[in-house]
């Protein structure tokens, strides 16, 4: 989108959480990040992962809204959902398949990654791929990119439901969809 | 996809919305005549003038014709911006 | 599609989920369209009164009007007024005695929208409280104000020391 991509590398992800912060400093939703920051497994690692919203082709959560807050823009960017319309019904908190969307009791809202639109749109890069010192938010030219050795995949696989997302995730070269299988995650240790 | 500059890389759907609210603009304009012939007509009929009743129920019917012809105008315009309906 | 999206070829959409499009532009598309649509059943709707007159124009009768007494000569005095029904009960008129030997009588439905006009001697005219709307005595034309119609005129007859309305102009 604008002559840019959005590429995002989890294993480059140092923990720091300026895009946390960098996300909150915006007027709009201020003191509310729209990152989502997760510890992978906060006992044995200190791996962390900062995820965006993917801004899916056919965005699932838009699909599923019962008061079609969640709209997709001409750019392909979806925007966070509609203030008058959304009833904080938790629909799009479920049906993400990467668990994006957020609600905010206090403002009864759902509140997501929209791409920074006012920044993109103006030519400027979203606050977190700013301020990332380590990359692992990136918001570069397609060439840039292809000098990382990771390369970019836009497609993902959650069993038989294939995804096409505008924002790109660095996966290791060869691969070229992600697939997932999320009850594989879901296997809680005995004993933990 | 590029930032537009110029007025030469306008998008079709952009396109296709300006004609439509033009034409919304129109329908509006041959509305407002209409209701004011209406009540025109209605004025002369109530005070015994029943002769404008016929010229008046025709020019109403040219223009509700043609506020339906800009309507399958917009249509049209709507059905080729979004082929996938 | 211009805006690089993926494009796939879909079967045909339900009208549901292309009436509330998750796209924005085709949102757009859609309320314009219905506004669209909202206004030219307005301007059928204006059609059909205009339709709707033009029948009643052709379906009216000549009007028979009865006789009614209505006062005796010398009932009231100069600039005074008597309120009568005609032509049929509820349908209120009022006339004048604007001279020693002149009398007029009018309908007393304001032309605007039918609240009853008075005479006002002060002003030699008729004059309707509601919105300020005047008409003449001498043949019931607007002065001033909102309405646009004369008043309907009753037309007396004198037929000895009697008053007697035989027909209204214009015909009601």
């Amino acid at each position: 989108m604008f002559g840019y991509e959005f590429y995002v590398d989890p294993s480059r992800c140092i923990g720091c959480q300026s895009c946390v912060k960098a996300c909150e400093e915006c007027e709009t939703h201020r003191g509310h990040s729209m990152i989502n920051f997760d510890f992978i497994d906060r006992a044995e690692t200190i791996e962390t992962a900062a995820y965006v919203c993917w801004h899916c082709d056919d965005p699932t959560c838009a699909q599923v809204c019962p008061a079609d807050a969640i709209k997709k823009g001409e750019d392909g960017i979806v925007l966070s959902a509609l203030k008058p319309r959304c009833i904080a019904c938790s629909n799009c908190v479920l049906a993400c398949p990467f668990g994006i969307p957020k609600i905010v009791p206090e403002y009864e809202q759902m509140m997501k990654c929209d791409m920074c639109y006012d920044r993109t749109s103006v030519g400027k890069r979203p606050m977190c791929a700013t301020v990332c010192p380590s990359q692992a938010l990136a918001y570069v030219r397609t060439e840039e990119i292809a000098a990382r050795r990771e390369k970019p995949s836009n497609v993902f696989y959650f069993g038989n439901q294939k995804i096409t997302t505008q924002v790109y995730m660095m996966t290791p070269s060869g691969t070229d969809s992600v697939t997932l299988d999320i009850t594989e995650f879901m296997w809680e240790k005995a004993n933990a | 996809m590029a930032l537009y500059s110029g007025s030469q890389q306008i998008p079709q759907q952009r396109r296709g919305l300006t004609a439509i609210d033009a034409i919304t603009a129109l329908i509006i304009i041959l509305l407002v005549v209409q209701i004011w012939l209406l009540s025109a007509t209605l004025d002369a009929f109530l005070a015994g003038h029943t002769e404008t009743a016929l010229p008046g129920a025709i020019v109403s019917g040219l223009l509700c014709a043609g506020c339906f012809a800009m309507y399958e105008f917009v249509r049209r315009v709507d059905r080729d911006a979004r082929p996938n309906r | 599609m211009p805006d690089g999206a993926k494009t796939t070829v879909k079967k045909q959409e339900p009208l549901w989920r292309d009436e509330f499009s998750i796209s924005r532009a085709d949102e757009r598309y859609v309320s314009r369209r219905q506004l669209a649509k909202f206004l030219t059943l307005g301007s059928l709707g204006m059609f059909a009164g205009n339709l709707w007159i033009l029948v009643k124009s052709w379906m009216r009768k000549a009007q028979v009007y009865n006789r009614s007494l209505v006062a005796k000569v010398g009932e009231i005095p100069v600039g005074g007024v008597k309120l009568f029904q005609y032509p049929k009960p509820g349908e209120q008129c009022i006339m004048i005695r604007t001279a020693d030997d002149s009398y007029v009588a009018y309908s007393q439905k304001c032309t605007h929208l039918s609240c009853a006009v008075f005479y006002s001697r002060e002003h030699d005219r008729l004059e309707c409280p509601c919105h300020q709307g005047y008409f003449s005595v001498q043949d019931g034309s607007v002065l001033q104000g909102p309405p646009t119609r004369p008043l309907p005129r009753v037309v007396l007859e004198r037929s000895g020391d009697a008053l007697i309305a035989i027909k209204m102009e214009p015909e009601v």
